[in-house]
């Protein structure tokens, strides 16, 4: 393994305006050496080789579980300890192995280069620090969460797949080559579809994960192609040329040229793979089935990782994006119309872990939003936040589920406040729905505000009303997360245990079950780790508000990472700015003078008074007069007024259904039809072709009987005497 | 030398096993196929990595550079027994010695009766095959292809499942008529060599080239479409594949193994040796029409495989499904689209030839190969799982496994084949983007049937078979024998697809110098200049002259 190191600090303008035609790239090469670096992605992938030995060799202690958080705490520590050396050092380009070489001529463009390097800038270093870093404490709390899957090798599995999952994610964020992202990609995709079939004997898991893969490949489609048609417009799949390339078209864009429908076909055909992992519509339909994993799974991959992975995509390729304005609008509608309609089925879902993972899609669609109106600091820094209130969540739900034998239905859990060693618990759940209901100061707010006031200042076709939809979605986001807040947390204590536990062996269920009785079900209050790991995420969670004050120029310590990366420098084809970045264009009008002129300013009381309204609602329905668990009179009452809306929310507005409908259902048919085809007619018409010699060696010599010979020399010598002639006549 | 020794061996190894008692059959089948597989290693250490274009372990004369032929058979008609090995042919040998041992290794207890004449026929079958890949020259070439079918036709007919005879009389005449019109084909070279060369004759494919591209292109495309029928029966590509599933159902495991594995790569081989160089003009003009049927192929398969509810019969429309991208990348005639395809030769050898094998062991067990009476096997049988779940997502084409090498270059080759912009990495070409894009919807039809297979068969509830007892002999998981097997296969799948760079680079000469004609032909039929037209013509007529 040959390596060379390389650093390249940033020559970026930070605020100046390019000026006209003097294209800068935004990254220069320089020296430094850092091999160690390459250990981020490394670790994972040891401790994933390592529990899968433990596996083969049937340890059922929880060794897998502590090796796993050894190698993702130090992987950690080295992102930080990077981060910290090299955070705002510009670009450091980490040489690993070749992986995919060839070449066919000695010019540009003539070659294929994809090697196992890492493209370290401020994003990936975004991107890795919570990755890790949330990563090492899901995995702890995971060395509880699975402790009844010791004794079946069940445990050593899942952390095997669990760090792969890191070590899958560090390629796909670090790499320096679409192709080695693209590895990550799939890569994820495969940890994503092992675990959501950890219970691989439930058919209801089984099938969700093979959804999951399927839709997931329908987005991976548009990567390839978009990956493939950049390799031919820019020669290259390493992230270093073609930004140098983007930034020659940005040059010629800003003199006022043109660009190419090829380059503006490429972001067409990247957010079609961004939309599939990132469950936007109308690929969305995979992420809330993906529940049937275990649910520290659903808290890291499904909710604070990889269902970020398009955001990043998109993020790292926007300057690709902003030079075809027509993707940005589709991005942001799509993120705008995904928010809307997940909120709504959120309202009516009474699976709480259902209710966050449509929770989840909505508030990717407030990314995407946020991607599409060009703030890319607003989009990160909410993938940043939801990072932790969303796996705060998810874990608060976990522990639910763990201490009342699987019971996640909201009708079935009521007053868990009050119960003895559940305070943790609740702190955490109130945290999260806090954050995500985006209460003022939390961490939340501000990242859905930076959003929300960028929807509503930025020119595009239609974003004022996109703004107000996102607007309302956020009074809905508010409602659903205290609507399971109250029901859960609040009210008259009662619990009832569910009949199908997540456990996946049989004996366990029985054992449980006997335990249980009807009248004699205790729970049993999440341990140490679980405990533990809550209290740093509420920590987390809050404390996520703090780098918004943070460097306060480039809008948090967030939009400074994002502003040094590739994502800093925009040009928009558009001629309202001229030459002048489109971007901060548009954040100067935005902070204009007065109150009113600023956005960011107003979007605060705006947004807090319809979060304020959203929690009152919630209150209103789901606290006042509700006597038991299952009984919330105004809820009923609402639900039956609004009788059609209602239900179509409920029954996830019949999508699963449609898709069946237009393409699971005429495919099959048609896979049906081309085998019978492919039976009868193509397969009829050899068979055919094969009997006619021999009816012809029969009737004309009945002597012979030899079935190959006839054959083979009826129709060979036969087309020989026709090439034959052929060739006499030419 | 080297060469025939590789041929040699299994040969010897036949009669050794046909000389030895009933009982030791195995174990000396077993010992040849290895010995081979050390032979073939030798040999790779041997070649010379720095030259892979050049046909090496071949008496070379230096003072012209021509190639003499080992043994002069027939010199007035020009037919000899001439060998060499480019990195193309040295690859397919490998992959061929290595799944000689593991076809052995695999049928311990699979075979019990007949056992000796059952390794004879493996053995027979392995020399024909390296032969094919071997030869130099056109009869010898000809005569290890079509010796294949006999050995493979003894291993269904005798061994096969309960409907053995029919498929192996379908699988028997199908891909012999295909190869007499290849045969017909390929002597109308050689017929052209000896008008240009006043009636001394050659098989020496080399010569039989320089003399193929002396052809009109009327000639060319009558050559191009008598070879295709025979290879593409072979490959095989859409409206002719139809002996393949059934044979595949049938056959024994060994020999479904080294039919997926090795015979269906004759088909491509034959393309990438003679199709490709031998008639560039009707490549360049038929390459989109070749291009639909593999396309066709891949989905047409792909959708097939999804209604299966015979494992085996799954896995065999697959590669009908995976072949297709073979052929494309093959005639994409560029670089990254040939070298791609080479890979995917390789990498479905051994990630079907693994899936074969895993069917296979699941099969002696259960006796059934119907996904509605077998499924949820994780819960019984976690290491087979692991394997099947592995080579199941080597074949769907996961990144860092071998089947994404392929799969993606084939396609990249096709998407930049032809590119409406000639820009920084389009190549001139026949194919184009929207090829690659229709094409590369077969990865999503590819994880649609391949996790269906494995959603029900490892995935699910525990279901067997009503009548199911344990075997005698095998333990309900995988024995050490097994795992064995797979092992090799499994860690070559990673190997390939982490660090394939050295076969690629060892690629490039061969790949280079097979498609140089044909892409000179399409890039010179590309509608940019206007001489285009006259270049053609005057080419032909070139050829017309020099005859």
């Amino acid at each position: 393994m040959i390596s060379v190191m390389q650093t390249i600090p940033a020559t970026l303008a930070s605020h100046a305006p390019a000026a006209a035609g003097a294209a800068h790239a935004p990254t220069a090469p320089g020296d430094s050496s850092a091999i160690w670096l390459i250990l981020i992605p490394l670790l994972p992938l040891v401790s994933s080789i390592l529990c899968g030995i433990y596996r083969a060799w049937g340890v059922t202690s929880k060794l897998p579980g502590y090796t796993t958080v050894l190698a993702l705490a130090v992987s950690f520590i080295v992102t930080l300890t990077g981060y910290l050396s090299f955070g705002g050092a510009g670009v450091q380009i980490v040489h690993g192995f070749q992986w995919l070489n060839i070449s066919w001529g000695e010019a540009h463009g003539q070659s294929l280069t994809a090697n196992f390097s890492l493209y370290i800038d401020s994003l990936t270093w975004l991107w890795m620090l919570f990755v890790t870093g949330l990563a090492t404490l899901i995995a702890l709390y995971s060395t509880e969460y699975m402790s009844e899957d010791q004794k079946n090798g069940g445990y050593a599995r899942y952390f095997s797949f669990f760090s792969l999952f890191v070590f899958a994610m560090s390629c796909l964020v670090m790499g320096d080559n679409l192709l080695l992202l693209y590895l990550g990609w799939e890569g994820v995709g495969l940890c994503s579809y092992l675990l959501i079939g950890y219970y691989y004997t439930k058919p209801a898991a089984v099938a969700a994960a093979k959804k999951a893969f399927i839709v997931n490949r329908i987005g991976d489609l548009g990567l390839a192609l978009g990956m493939m048609l950049a390799f031919v417009e820019f020669g290259s799949l390493e992230f270093s040329e073609i930004f140098a390339r983007v930034a020659e078209i940005q040059a010629t864009v800003a003199a006022g040229g043109h660009v190419s429908w090829q380059i503006e076909a490429i972001p067409l055909l990247l957010m079609v793979g961004a939309f599939g992992k990132s469950a936007q519509l109308p690929l969305y339909v995979w992420l809330p089935d993906a529940m049937e994993g275990p649910t520290p799974v659903s808290a890291l991959i499904h909710a604070a990782t990889m269902v970020t992975a398009g955001v990043y995509l998109i993020a790292r390729f926007l300057p690709l994006f902003a030079l075809n304005p027509t993707s940005l609008a589709i991005v942001a509608w799509v993120g705008g119309l995904t928010a809307l309609l997940a909120a709504t089925i959120g309202m009516s879902q009474f699976d709480i872990k259902r209710v966050m993972a449509y929770s989840t899609v909505s508030q990717l669609g407030y990314m995407f939003l946020g991607l599409g109106v060009l703030t890319a600091t607003g989009a990160a820094y909410h993938v940043f936040t939801h990072a932790f209130f969303k796996a705060t969540l998810f874990l608060s739900c976990g522990a639910v589920m763990h201490g009342f034998a699987g019971q996640l239905d909201l009708r079935k859990l009521s007053g868990l406040r009050k119960l003895k060693g559940w305070g943790i618990v609740t702190l955490a759940m109130l945290v999260g729905c806090l954050c995500l209901a985006g209460f003022p100061f939390t961490s939340g707010f501000f990242s859905k505000d930076m959003i929300l006031a960028e929807a509503f200042v930025t020119q595009g076709p239609g974003y004022q009303a996109l703004g107000i939809l996102a607007l309302i979605t956020a009074g809905m986001t508010a409602y659903y997360s205290f609507r399971v807040f109250f029901r859960v947390f609040c009210g008259p204590v009662e619990f009832h245990p569910s009949d199908d536990h997540h456990g996946d062996s049989e004996e366990e269920h029985e054992a449980h079950e006997d335990a249980e009785g009807h009248h004699g079900f205790h729970p049993h209050a999440p341990g140490w780790a679980i405990n533990l790991v809550l209290m740093v995420l509420i920590v987390g969670s809050l404390a996520a508000a703090i780098p918004y004050f943070v460097d306060k120029e480039n809008h948090g310590w967030v939009g400074g990472l994002v502003h040094d990366s590739t994502a800093g420098h925009l040009v928009l084809p558009t001629v309202a700015h001229g030459a002048e970045d489109a971007a901060h264009g548009a954040e100067a009008v935005a902070h204009g003078e007065g109150f009113w002129s600023d956005p960011h300013k107003w979007m605060y009381y705006v947004s807090g008074t319809i979060g304020f309204i959203g929690i009152g609602l919630a209150w209103l329905i789901h606290m006042t007069r509700r006597t038991e668990a299952a009984t919330a009179p105004i809820a009923d009452g609402l639900k039956n007024a609004m009788r059609p809306v209602s239900t179509w929310c409920e029954r996830k507005w019949y999508v699963d259904e449609f898709y069946d409908i237009i393409f699971r259902y005429p495919l099959k048919i048609l896979s049906h039809l081309f085998y019978l085809l492919d039976q009868l007619l193509v397969d009829g018409l050899v068979n055919f072709a094969g009997a006619v010699p021999r009816m012809l060696g029969r009737s004309l010599r009945p002597s012979q009987n030899g079935l190959l010979q006839s054959y083979a020399v009826g129709m060979g010598g036969g087309v020989a005497v026709i090439l034959f002639i052929v060739w006499i006549l030419l | 030398m080297t060469l025939l020794v590789l041929i040699l061996i299994p040969l010897a190894g036949a009669l050794v096993v046909g000389l030895s008692p009933e009982r030791q059959a195995k174990w000396i089948a077993l010992a040849w196929t290895s010995l081979a597989l050390g032979a073939a290693i030798f040999a790779a250490f041997m070649f010379d990595w720095a030259n892979p274009g050049v046909i090496q372990f071949s008496p070379k004369n230096h003072a012209s550079g021509d190639l003499t032929p080992l043994l002069p058979l027939v010199p007035s008609l020009g037919i000899s027994i001439s060998l060499g090995a480019d990195s193309v042919s040295m690859f397919l040998i490998l992959l061929t010695t290595l799944l000689g041992p593991l076809c052995v290794l695999g049928s311990f207890t699979a075979i019990t009766e007949r056992v000796k004449t059952f390794y004879v026929w493996l053995l027979i079958l392995q020399a024909a095959m390296t032969g094919v890949f071997a030869a130099r020259d056109l009869i010898l070439f000809y005569v290890c292809f079509e010796f294949t079918l006999a050995p493979m036709f003894v291993l269904i007919s005798l061994y096969g499942s309960t409907n053995r005879r029919y498929a192996a009389i379908k699988f028997f005449l199908y891909t012999f008529t295909g190869s007499m019109i290849a045969l017909a084909g390929l002597v109308y070279v050689a017929w052209v060599y000896s008008t240009i060369h006043n009636g001394a004759w050659s098989f020496d494919i080399a010569d039989m080239q320089h003399a193929a591209l002396t052809m009109s292109r009327t000639e060319q495309t009558w050559v191009l479409f008598a070879l295709l029928a025979g290879f593409a029966v072979k490959v095989p590509l859409f409206p002719v594949h139809t002996w393949l599933p059934l044979a595949h159902t049938e056959a024994p495991t060994a020999g479904s193994v080294l039919l997926a594995g090795v015979l269906l790569k004759l088909g491509t081989y034959g393309i990438f040796r003679f199709v490709l160089p031998f008639v560039p003009l009707a490549v360049a003009e038929y390459a989109s029409l070749i291009a639909i049927i593999s396309i066709i192929g891949i989905l047409y398969a792909g959708f097939i495989c999804w209604v299966q509810t015979d494992v085996k019969k799954l896995v065999a429309y697959s590669s009908v499904s995976h072949l297709g991208f073979c052929v494309l990348g093959l005639v994409a005639l560029n670089m990254v689209g040939g070298a791609g395809s080479v890979m995917y030769m390789i990498n479905h050898g051994l990630s079907t030839g693994a899936l074969f094998f895993c069917i296979g062991m699941m099969y002696e067990r259960y006796h059934t190969r119907s996904m509605n009476e077998v499924g949820g096997l994780a819960r019984r049988m976690p290491v087979w799982s692991f394997f099947m779940v592995f080579f199941t997502m080597a074949s769907v084409g996961l990144p860092g496994l071998n089947g994404f090498v392929g799969e993606f270059m084939a396609l990249l080759g096709t998407f930049q084949s032809g590119a409406r912009t000639i820009g920084a990495g389009g190549t001139h070409g026949p194919l184009g983007p929207w090829f690659a894009a229709v094409a590369a919807t077969g990865m999503i039809v590819a994880a649609m049937y391949l996790l269906y297979m494995v959603g029900r068969v490892v995935f699910g509830p525990l279901k067997e078979p009503d009548h199911h007892h344990a075997h005698e002999t095998l333990p309900a998981d995988l024995n050490a024998r097994e795992i064995t097997v797979l092992a090799p296969l499994a860690v070559l799948c990673v190997v390939l697809g982490v660090y394939p760079s050295p076969m690629l680079r060892a690629l490039e000469a061969p790949v280079a110098t097979t498609i140089a004609a044909a892409r000179e032909a399409s890039s010179r039929m590309a509608p940019v200049p206007m001489d285009s037209g006259h270049a053609e013509v005057a080419l032909i007529h070139d050829g017309e002259a020099s005859r």
